[in-house]
């Protein structure tokens, strides 16, 4: 994949996005809303053959972001590019943006229709964007085939709960497919899924990216899956991105107390050196008004951190951490250039 | 993690010389022993098998880790032992004995058959000598009770000497114990974090410092840092308690780290058994491999895996020959045949099920198996035979 020699065409592209939510604080019924700033001022680029991983734990904003990059959330403010088109966000999602942006989603069991077979959850996106109704069967034979459920007759009219938890989660990346998209959006897609089978997904998703050029967003709370898929890693907290790198850079090398932290608490029975780990009772959902949304929990807080928000530093090729530790670094300028210049730029840099 | 298996054995060989009326040396070593445990649901044709045939010690103050995907009966397994198994759901056959040993005296063994118990004996070893974690804690609280009330009933229930202001005294210590503030007695669950809650589950399992505890996937649903920081106020919490633990997760890489021992099921038989470290270093069972092979490594060169083709078996068919043969890369015509059974490997005191590893073998062992395939020199790992 890195060694493609075809310049990378970012078919999605985000530029700071962000979502609030407003809710009433309990108790009070007049004026005192609480916002909670789910997304903040997220910029991203999914680029054709290449998988994208945002890593993140529950409530850091990675969920939100799917939805708003398939348009089933509406930005507070934010850009997005499709093909390097601007997409008017405040109007309703068209039918072909939909068929060039998927959602495959966590749970396949909850993600299916149970009472009616496979076929039907397969055609019916078919008919929508306008296939006719002589060549659906083909088509959805044909798409079975792709995430290797073979022989498809065997699935197509079986029912959801027929399926096991991989072979549903198949058939839900195939129903995906079934509109030839071009981005594939894929929400933690195998944290449902028994140990044994979850590999086979994601090497199903990395061979969309490897061979059919698919754009993949693959989203998850599972560093070390991260690490087998990405082509670009990028670490939210919060709803901030706190640290991005080409590759898995910022695995191997992670700069930020946070990815530093995420790191050294996934299980690692090789026993490799550990990173001095935060102290204290985690607080995700405490995010402080001012300064670090980390600063909290960060073994490295100064009083700087707890006033003011770090902004982006460059600390190495592509690779940015958004910690006032690495405050001696250049800061970079916005996150990725806009997407008109930004073609050019992508190509230059791979 | 093994010293203090080592100390807990010096301790007991220790006791040893004054044998206690009751204790044999097995029922002094071992906390809890199951043997031949078989779980059924339902009944004639919709039978389905979920625990098989299980035998299983429990060493005291060590952890046993039990590994398993969904469906491997792990869950069943302990619900069984507790006794908390539910209709359809039935033991049918096997035993479950935990030795209960005298608070004043540790040497004074007293073997409770948990399979056969009484309710009224259940109730009197239930959270004072064998408690339990389940994995989900928002369903396992109740949602309209404060967390005080969890306590206070535990502590009423079990502990009648206790005042009021005692009873709460004693709830607000054991929330400190799990790093919690006072405060929190007067919570709902909802108002928790899911890891707080965890948190609240393990210090209700503590309440009446078990001997055993048994914790069913206590940290799945829970962040990885979260997840950590539960692990190791886990084992401050055994070292400074010596309580024993049956640790449930499909999590291999969790049980590496953290259990003294592992047992390795498979639709609902254990397919292997062994010391952590040497189940980590030389899985004997294509299994184990395949799962060991399953999780991405977070370090060294980035290769493709290729994990277990094809998926779990379906409990309620009925299955001729090893369990795990229809997705075995070395599946052989006897593995269709015939099941094997969970034998010892060598004097290894470890046991594996699989015609790989069968005494008079005709067939080599496969590649990826045979790592350290010699029995290491130096002192034997102790293992479950004595």
């Amino acid at each position: 994949m890195m060694t493609d020699v075809v310049a990378p065409v970012a078919r999605l592209s985000a530029r700071g996005l962000t979502r609030h939510f407003t809710t009433r604080v309990p108790g009070r019924i007049l004026a005192a809303k609480r916002v909670t700033r789910a997304v903040e001022d997220v910029s991203l680029d999914l680029v054709a053959g290449r998988v994208t991983a945002v890593v993140g734990e529950s409530g850091s904003g990675k969920s939100v972001l799917a939805r708003m990059l398939a348009r089933i959330v509406t930005p507070t403010s934010g850009e997005l590019f499709l093909e390097g088109n601007a997409i008017a966000l405040r109007a309703r999602r068209t039918l072909d943006y939909a068929a060039q942006v998927q959602l495959v989603l966590q749970d396949p069991f909850a993600s299916m229709n149970p009472v009616h077979p496979v076929r039907h959850s397969l055609e019916r996106p078919l008919l929508i964007h306008g296939a006719h109704k002589a060549e659906v069967d083909e088509l959805a034979r044909s798409v079975l085939a792709r995430v290797a459920l073979d022989p498809p007759d065997r699935f197509l009219d079986r029912y959801p709960h027929e399926l096991s938890g991989g072979q549903l989660q198949r058939v839900s990346i195939a129903r995906a497919l079934c509109v030839q998209p071009s981005v594939l959006l894929a929400d933690e897609p195998i944290s449902m899924l028994d140990v044994s089978v979850r590999l086979g997904i994601l090497n199903l998703l990395k061979g969309l990216a490897d061979h059919e050029r698919l754009a993949i967003l693959y989203i998850t709370h599972d560093i070390a899956s991260a690490r087998y898929l990405a082509d670009e890693t990028i670490v939210m907290y919060a709803g901030q991105v706190v640290e991005r790198s080409p590759g898995t850079v910022l695995i191997d090398e992670p700069a930020h107390p946070y990815t530093q932290l995420l790191i050294a608490s996934v299980p690692d029975p090789s026993g490799a050196a550990r990173v001095d780990r935060g102290a204290g009772e985690s607080r995700p959902f405490v995010r402080a008004e001012e300064g670090c949304a980390f600063a909290l929990r960060c073994p490295h807080a100064t009083s700087r951190c707890r006033h003011e928000c770090p902004p982006a530093f460059v600390i190495g090729e592509g690779h940015v951490s958004r910690c006032w530790l690495h405050a001696d670094q250049a800061p970079a300028s916005s996150d990725l250039a806009t997407p008109g210049r930004q073609r050019e730029g992508e190509a230059t840099k791979t | 993690m093994s010293t203090s298996r080592v100390d807990v054995g010096d301790r007991l060989e220790r006791h040893g010389a004054t044998p206690a009326r009751e204790s044999t040396p097995s029922a002094r070593a071992f906390v809890l022993e199951v043997s031949d445990l078989s779980v059924h649901y339902g009944v004639d044709a919709n039978m389905v098998r979920a625990v098989h045939d299980v035998t299983l010690n429990v060493r005291r103050s060590t952890v046993l880790g039990v590994a398993g995907e969904s469906g491997s009966g792990k869950s069943t397994l302990v619900y069984a032992l507790t006794r908390l198994l539910r209709a359809p759901g039935v033991i049918s056959g096997g035993q479950a004995i935990l030795n209960v040993s005298s608070p004043d005296d540790p040497t004074q063994v007293t073997p409770v058959n948990l399979t056969t118990a009484s309710e009224r004996e259940l109730r009197r070893v239930r959270w004072s000598h064998v408690s339990i974690v389940l994995q989900s804690a928002l369903n396992a609280l109740n949602p309209v009770r404060r967390i005080g009330r969890e306590f206070d009933e535990v502590l009423r229930t079990h502990r009648r000497s206790l005042s009021r202001s005692d009873r709460r005294r004693r709830a607000a210590e054991l929330l400190a114990l799990v790093g919690l503030e006072p405060d929190r007695l007067d919570r709902f669950p909802h108002e928790l974090s899911g890891g707080q809650r965890q948190r609240t589950m393990i210090a209700l399992a503590l309440a009446l410092d078990p001997e055993l505890v048994v914790m069913d996937e206590p940290t799945t649903a829970l962040d990885v840092v979260t997840q950590r920081e539960i692990i190791t106020e886990l084992a401050e919490l055994r070292s400074r308690f010596g309580f024993a633990m049956i640790f449930i997760t499909h999590d291999l890489s969790l049980l590496v780290e953290l259990a003294d021992e592992i047992v390795v099921m498979y639709a609902g038989s254990i397919v292997e058994r062994a010391n952590a470290g040497e189940l980590y270093a030389a899985p004997r069972h294509p299994y184990t491999l395949g799962l060991l092979e399953s999780f991405p490594p977070l370090h060294g060169e980035r290769r493709e895996l290729t994990g277990i083709a094809g998926s779990p078996p379906d409990l309620a068919a009925e299955s001729v020959g090893c369990s795990f043969a229809p997705r075995c890369p070395f599946a052989m015509d006897r593995c269709r045949a015939e099941s094997p059974p969970l034998a010892p490997l060598g004097d290894t005191g470890r046991s594996v099920a699989c015609w790989l590893h069968t005494e008079h073998s005709v067939v080599p062992v496969p590649a990826p198996l045979a790592r350290r395939w010699t029995v290491p020199s130096g002192p034997a790992a102790p293992g479950v035979s004595r």
